[in-house]
């Protein structure tokens, strides 16, 4: 990076001369070759940090897990948090826990667990940051999804100056969001970086540890714990499907409600690509349609057996089908373990082709988004035929958030990212449903091949990208901050990013 | 074989960061979740399991240029195959074979680390990883009556290995381990004087001819001595002996057996009592090349079908870990009257490292005693008084750690526990 000597010094005074490289070797690893990477250990350091980088206006950018990330290929410098890695706080009484941007998912849940108490978790997995801010997950229907789980928040703008939001601006107390303090929670993606979060934690009626045998990649779970019980269910229509899940929803008797296809469903419960494939045949045979899988926890055995009879209810009334190989106490169990500590994201994803380009929408998922993603899964099917991804069921999923009143629906192609044929077509068909979403009047896509530009999106949208680069103007004055995509100031530059898969073709290897 | 053998596995790295933790499952909390050592100590990406790929994959695209940082990057690495287990939770793609075959070819190309060429001069001259040696491989056995398999046939040669020959603080697992076999009525012998070095930390350290000359050594030694089984006390060598051998096609039918085996073996069939009680409270240390790295070899060879599959034609299995030596030393330890196990947070396949590996001892002691200091924090935390391993080169980090750290922990290895309960 074109940074000089002696600022490249001045950094190193912050963060110390083990903590800061401009090395190639070291940018090889970011997929970034012009940057300099630097890690700060504490809000202060990233304080001093952003102010140096306003003093000599060099554009900064922070990452906490970067699961499937790589940073800008522009000049700047590039901030991992991952020395900030600690849990400040689990406060049981109020329900929130506070976290550093590098504790993921898993060691918080895991430490939650403890407690009989669990926290969202992002569908990208546990190997993720737990911090609340954006990110939608599995147990959605009992732990909300990411921005609305997000409560006092320690933040470093992009001028350096730390605002403390919510409750922990009047005081040293994490349990709110919006107040007694300042509340910008809606512009928190507008840029800074966020240093600490406190984020909401929900009660969870399992145990405190899954008593996991066998060595990876095949954990067992002898048996079901009590009062849990997974199915998978197929529905004859969509329509049907969304009537049994707003049914679960009104009847708050599900924990889990996701809706897997079900090459969702294989995927977690196998070990390697040929057996999820296989599975995956037999699963496709067995289902009448759209499905989902609910995981039903209860409380004790009276409160297990009534939620237990309500969904055999709302089955039997909706035409709901099981999948009978999912009522095989191991591969309950299997789904059980795997969907609430969400382990198994990688297998969903990136195991079969090696690259996946996701459309995903939050907010009402039933009738428009739903609607709308079906269209997606026909044009995907057709990509299907011609052999361009992974021939899975196609379908799109999802899953209802707070008891059904809001919902998370997406679609993905898993692919090749080295073929460019398939490359081509899933930028193509992402592009064609993005657009469809803002044509349709559906939803406003978020995708992760093919984005639309913020102003092809914003003009449709209250021009909320020209409001969105005021206040980013407002708060970073020099610019030097991260241009989201989700603000507009001048230029987007969410797409200047180096691929993690480069253009080279990969050949795989001839023999181990 | 070669790193642009690996083109297809490197590319499938998706950087989601699995490698740098144990496999999500097994996360008991904030403590002790890290799986790699060299990234938890230096922080940036490139000195995890996925970072070394991406680096790899650069080179492979660009051409390799050989700077400090970046041999500090390979030479940072215990080659303890943590990330490799964590990434196969998930992934079907190899990642510790590539990373082995970048030193390689940072070896081959004469960017090696002086400090590991110091051992492989010993290695060379000497026929032994520990240098300077100033005694005979086999004098650790003066006095102890042992048959010598060069001129006696025995149904079984203890392989003893180099830091336990050469290193006297180490020689009494040598004598222990010999001790216990004469007590259960073994006919075994040693190569004394005649034994050499397996090669296996050779490999690990990148110097992968030196290795087959090592193997080759042995092997012939071996086939003049009508050798058909081998039992060794060190991790490492019997990784060597079972898995590299073999996975360069020079194992032939020789039965190789780690010492936590052999006592298990001989204890089920009755042929080993262990009578005495031994009062302790110890934690077990599964070391990578006797846990999650002893899986046998697995010989492939096939293409992948083309298309948006990564998927080969046959299909390929992989070695994840699933199968290594897990079982034998917990029962072993269990038979033993009075010692009660408490099993730390990360073990068997998720076992955090000891530090020793990968020639990591020889050229960064620093880093290979921050790595045992938090395997030894780890033990702490279960209430033991001590902690058993199972391979020297562990125990000899995990002394000079806690000697450093002034630790009230004890370690030892399997063999002088259960030398205390015969």
């Amino acid at each position: 990076m074109a940074l000089s000597r002696d600022a490249y010094k001045e950094f190193e005074g912050v963060v110390g001369m083990e903590n800061i490289s401009d090395d190639p070797v070291i940018q090889y690893a970011y997929r970034a070759p012009k940057i300099t990477i630097i890690l700060p250990s504490s809000t202060e350091e990233v304080q001093a940090v952003v102010r140096l980088c306003n003093k000599h206006k060099i554009p900064f950018k922070a990452q906490s897990t970067g699961w499937s990330f790589t940073p800008p290929n522009y000049d700047l410098l590039f901030l991992d948090l991952r020395r900030m890695n600690h849990i400040i706080e689990i406060n049981e009484k109020n329900m929130y826990a506070v976290v550093e941007p590098y504790v993921i998912s898993a060691e918080l849940q895991a430490e939650l667990f403890k407690r009989g108490l669990n926290c969202n978790i992002k569908g990208s997995g546990s190997t993720c940051t737990a911090l609340a801010l954006s990110g939608h997950g599995h147990m959605g229907i009992t732990t909300s999804t990411g921005d609305r789980n997000d409560l006092a928040t320690e933040w470093v703008t992009d001028e350096g100056e730390i605002v403390r939001l919510g409750t922990l601006g009047s005081s040293d107390e994490w349990f709110c969001g919006d107040g007694p303090g300042p509340s910008l929670r809606g512009i928190l993606r507008s840029g800074g970086i966020i240093t600490k979060q406190a984020t909401k934690i929900y009660h969870w009626p399992g145990p405190t540890r899954f008593a996991l045998e066998g060595a990876s990649p095949r954990y067992t779970l002898p048996k079901v714990p009590p009062n849990m019980m997974v199915r998978y269910f197929s529905f004859p229509s969509i329509e049907k499907l969304v009537e049994a899940e707003l049914k679960i929803g009104e009847s708050e008797i599900s924990y889990e409600l996701m809706g897997f296809c079900p090459s969702m469903v294989s995927s977690n419960i196998t070990t390697s690509n040929e057996e999820d494939f296989a599975t995956l045949d037999r699963f496709t045979k067995d289902v009448q349609g759209p499905g989902f899988m609910v995981i039903i926890a209860g409380n004790f055995p009276e409160d297990f057996e009534y939620r237990r009879k309500v969904l055999e209810q709302i089955i039997k009334e909706t035409g709901g089908k099981s999948l009978k190989v999912v009522e095989d106490p191991a591969v309950q169990s299997t789904l059980l373990f795997q969907c609430t500590r969400i382990s198994a994201s990688i297998r969903e994803t990136f195991r079969a082709g090696g690259a996946f380009a996701s459309i995903l929408v939050q907010g009402q998922r039933y009738d428009m988004h739903v609607r709308w993603l079906e269209e997606a899964a026909e044009m995907k099917r057709e990509m299907i035929r011609k052999g361009l991804v992974i021939a899975d069921d196609g379908q799109q999923f999802g899953w209802a958030e707070e008891q059904g009143h809001l919902g998370h629906t997406e679609i993905f192609c898993r692919y090749n990212p080295y073929d460019a044929e398939s490359l081509k077509a899933v930028k193509e068909w992402s592009e064609k449903v993005s657009q469809r979403g803002i044509d349709g009047c559906f939803a406003m896509p978020s995708s992760s091949v093919g984005m639309l530009p913020a102003d092809v999106v914003g003009p449709r949208v209250s021009n909320y990208h020209l409001w969105f680069g005021e206040i980013k103007k407002a708060f970073d004055p020099n610019g030097i901050g991260e241009n989201t995509g989700f603000s507009y100031a001048g230029k987007d530059t969410a797409g200047a990013h180096t691929p993690i898969y480069d253009r080279h073709s990969e050949e795989a290897s001839a023999k181990h | 074989m070669g790193i642009e053998d690996y083109r297809g596995d490197i590319g499938m790295c998706c950087r989601c960061s699995a490698c740098k933790h144990i496999p999500l499952q097994r996360v008991k909390g904030i403590e002790h979740s890290y799986a790699c050592p060299s990234i938890a100590r230096y922080n940036f990406h490139a000195y995890s399991g996925g970072g070394r790929l991406l680096i790899a994959r650069e080179m492979l695209n660009s051409g390799f240029q050989y700077t400090d940082r970046l041999l500090d990057i390979v030479y940072n690495c215990q080659m303890c195959g943590a990330c490799d287990i964590s990434c196969k939770y998930a992934m079907d793609m190899e990642v510790l074979e590539p990373i082995y075959e970048f030193r390689i070819k940072c070896v081959e190309d004469g960017y090696t680390h002086p400090a590991l060429d110091k051992v492989i001069n010993s290695l060379r001259k000497q026929g032994t990883m520990v240098p300077a040696a100033k005694s005979k491989r086999g004098d650790w056995a003066a006095g102890l009556d042992l048959k010598d398999v060069t001129k006696e046939k025995v149904d079984v040669l203890y392989h003893v290995g180099c830091l336990t020959s050469y290193d006297k603080n180490m020689q009494k697992l040598a004598k222990a381990t010999a001790k216990i076999l004469q007590k259960a009525g073994v006919n075994f012998g040693i190569a004394g004087d005649a034994e050499t070095c397996c090669g296996g930390r050779a490999y690990q350290m990148g110097y992968k001819e030196d290795f087959l000359n090592q193997a080759k050594k042995n092997m012939d030694m071996f086939k003049e001595a009508g050798i058909k089984t081998v039992v060794t006390s060190c991790a490492d060598g019997y990784h060597a002996f079972k898995v590299l051998y073999d996975k360069y096609n020079l194992k032939g039918a020789l039965e190789v057996l780690h010492i936590t085996e052999y006592i298990d073996k001989l204890v089920k069939e009755g042929k080993l009592k262990l009578n005495k009680k031994v009062n302790m409270n110890v934690t077990y240390h599964d070391p990578c090349y006797l846990g999650r790295l002893s899986e046998p070899w697995i010989h492939w060879e096939g293409k992948r079908i083309p298309g948006y599959k990564f998927v080969f034609d046959p299909p390929k299995q992989y070695r994840r870990g699933t199968n290594g030596v897990y079982a034998p030393p917990r029962d072993v330890l269990a038979s033993i009257p009075g010692v009660k196990l408490t099993e730390m947070d990360r073990i068997k396949e998720y076992a955090w490292c000891s530090g020793a590996g990968g020639g990591v001892n020889e050229s960064n002691p620093e880093f290979a005693r921050w790595t045992a200091r938090q395997r030894l924090e780890e033990a702490e935390s279960t209430g033991a008084q001590a902690i058993v391993t199972a391979c020297p080169w562990g125990e000899k980090n995990f002394s000079e750690a806690i000697k450093e750290s002034g630790s009230k922990l004890r370690v030892y290895d399997i063999v002088e526990v259960v030398e205390k309960a015969i």
